[in-house]
């Protein structure tokens, strides 16, 4: 069984790490990287901007975007992937690659979820904050800037992570529209092997665990490390009590 | 009173006229008649749910009203204007909260000097001389590196005050300002809103603190359902108030 997966892994780790590259596609683990990178770093910000819409005071900003979240977040992913998939190409007759056409629904659709966490956030810091800001002379939107939302995304770590661990578990999906991904990768390898797929698919199991599993940690360490500066142990002030920080790791 | 009009013009800084709001049917503030002269200080008094938060809050127009109008210096702050000299309004009247409303997220010092870097654009070296000394003056200047988490609330109050401060506007509001603080620690809050007064600030505080308002109060102002009922000297709203209510409110606090 482990010699199994070693042999596995001796023979076809260059495919599961880069796919056909160079003589085809970009694939395997760098493209899963490349892939959840990409969603989240473009994500991160439209679900900020998404959670200022649904909170601006003007309705013709505040309702469709409203919409366009409820209805993201009502439907399976794996069926927006498909509606973009053959819809796209078919409306504006372009040939999107796969790769975008993956990448562009996981920004919408995190990014949506994301909104909701980031928009939670914002209005658990309640109106003192917003109202101190006011008094002082910001604009709401320096407000925003300087005042809200470093706070409100600090308080937000937790459920942020999590939503960027299952975008890159989502990244996996990629495969119905053939993305060349490591999930991609690992069936090639489970159809030419035909015979143990137990092993190639728990090779797959183990990488997506560890790549969450850093994201986790690095998290970790970040939010306790803001956690400390504010609690000046860094200023040499009086020790506060540490609330260890905890990452909802449900997702995981 | 013997001042012609034109001697109130000179020394007025802020006046509310006729000023109305309500919430819904529920009427809140019913026509407003106030001024506030230059280097007056002002103690609003008067039961709970009256409106004094609400009126001290639409005089740097956190609240909107419905009717009326409230100037300072002339200038009408209820007028429809463009949000950017709103901000620049706002800045000119320094505002202290119950709650503080510090922000949490940064130090002592960069609360102080954050709003003079980022709506006035002042250079962040100057502004942050500048916080130092404010925070000297308020007594916390070794608690500049500090995080608001890690002070008293008396503290956190000096700091807001200090904060406000920092913008100098010419009128500062306080609402409440030592309501949310433990009883040893009001009198330090007192202190520095004492030195204000006595600096000539223009100042215009809800406060239960009746000790306070005999010190240092030029006015009294009683509200009671959305109306100032009396306005008079301190030494005369305590020995004799005219209104019944006003009668009552002071019966009540004595027991
Ligand atoms: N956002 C709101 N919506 C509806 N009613 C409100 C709102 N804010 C205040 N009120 C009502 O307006 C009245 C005046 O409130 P306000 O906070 O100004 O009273 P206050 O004199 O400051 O009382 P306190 O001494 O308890 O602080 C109260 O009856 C309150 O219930
Ligand atoms: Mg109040």
């Amino acid at each position: 069984m482990i010699h199994d997966i070693i042999a596995i892994i001796q023979d076809y780790w260059l495919l599961l790490l880069i796919g056909q590259y160079p003589n085809g596609p970009l694939g395997g683990l760098a493209n899963t990287l490349i892939l959840s990178a990409l969603s989240i770093a473009l994500a991160f910000p439209v679900s900020i901007m998404l959670a200022l819409a649904r909170l601006s005071k003007w309705r013709l900003l505040r309702w469709p975007v409203t919409a366009l979240v409820y209805i993201t977040r009502g439907v399976p992913l794996l069926m927006l992937i498909l509606w973009s998939y053959f819809l796209v190409p078919l409306w504006t007759g372009a040939d999107v690659p796969s790769f975008v056409t993956m990448l562009t629904t996981l920004v919408v659709y995190q990014g949506a979820f994301l909104s909701e966490v980031v928009r939670a956030g914002i209005v658990a810091l309640g109106s003192g904050q917003m109202d101190a800001a006011r008094a002082l002379g910001h604009s709401s939107l320096g407000a925003m800037r300087f005042i809200i939302l470093p706070q409100a995304l600090y308080n937000m770590i937790p459920s942020i992570i999590s939503t960027f661990v299952s975008t890159i578990k989502d990244t996996t999906l990629g495969y119905v529209i053939n993305v060349p991904d490591l999930t991609f990768a690992a069936s090639q390898v489970n159809n030419q092997l035909l015979t143990q797929p137990f092993q190639v698919f728990f090779i797959l199991a183990v990488v997506y665990y560890a790549i969450c599993w850093s994201l986790t940690h690095v998290a970790n360490i970040v939010e306790r490390r803001i956690t400390r500066r504010r609690a000046g142990l860094s200023g040499g002030a009086a020790p506060v009590e540490l609330v260890p920080a905890k990452i909802i790791s449900e997702q995981l | 009173m013997s001042t012609s009009a034109a001697e109130i013009q000179q020394v007025q800084t802020i006046r509310l006229s006729d000023v109305c709001k309500s919430y819904g049917d529920y009427a809140v503030l019913k026509n407003i008649e106030a001024e506030v002269a230059r280097g007056e200080v002002v103690v609003i008094c008067g039961p709970s749910g009256s409106g004094k938060s609400t009126l001290i809050r639409t005089i740097n127009r956190l609240e909107e009203i419905n009717s009326g109008s409230i100037t300072l210096d002339g200038q009408n702050i209820h007028a429809a204007m463009r949000t950017r000299e709103l901000n620049l309004l706002r800045s000119r009247i320094g505002f202290v909260f119950q709650n503080f409303n510090l922000f949490p997220h940064l130090s002592v010092v960069e609360n102080v000097s954050m709003s003079p870097i980022r709506v006035k654009g002042v250079a962040a070296d100057v502004a942050h001389d500048k916080a130092l000394k404010l925070l000297d003056r308020v007594g916390l200047a070794d608690k500049a590196r500090a995080y608001p988490g890690q002070l008293s609330g008396g503290q956190q109050q000096r700091v807001a005050i200090a904060r406000a401060l920092a913008m100098e506007p010419p009128v500062m509001l306080f609402d409440e300002p030592t309501s949310a603080l433990d009883p040893e620690m009001v009198g330090e809050v007192l202190a520095v809103m004492k030195s204000l007064a006595s600096e000539g600030m223009t100042m215009i505080c809800v406060t239960h603190e009746m000790g306070f308002a005999r010190d240092v109060a030029d006015r009294i102002w009683f509200i009671d359902a959305g109306q100032i009922l009396e306005t008079a000297p301190p030494e005369e709203f305590f020995k004799t108030p005219r209104h019944p209510r006003a009668q009552r409110f002071l019966a009540d606090l004595r027991h």
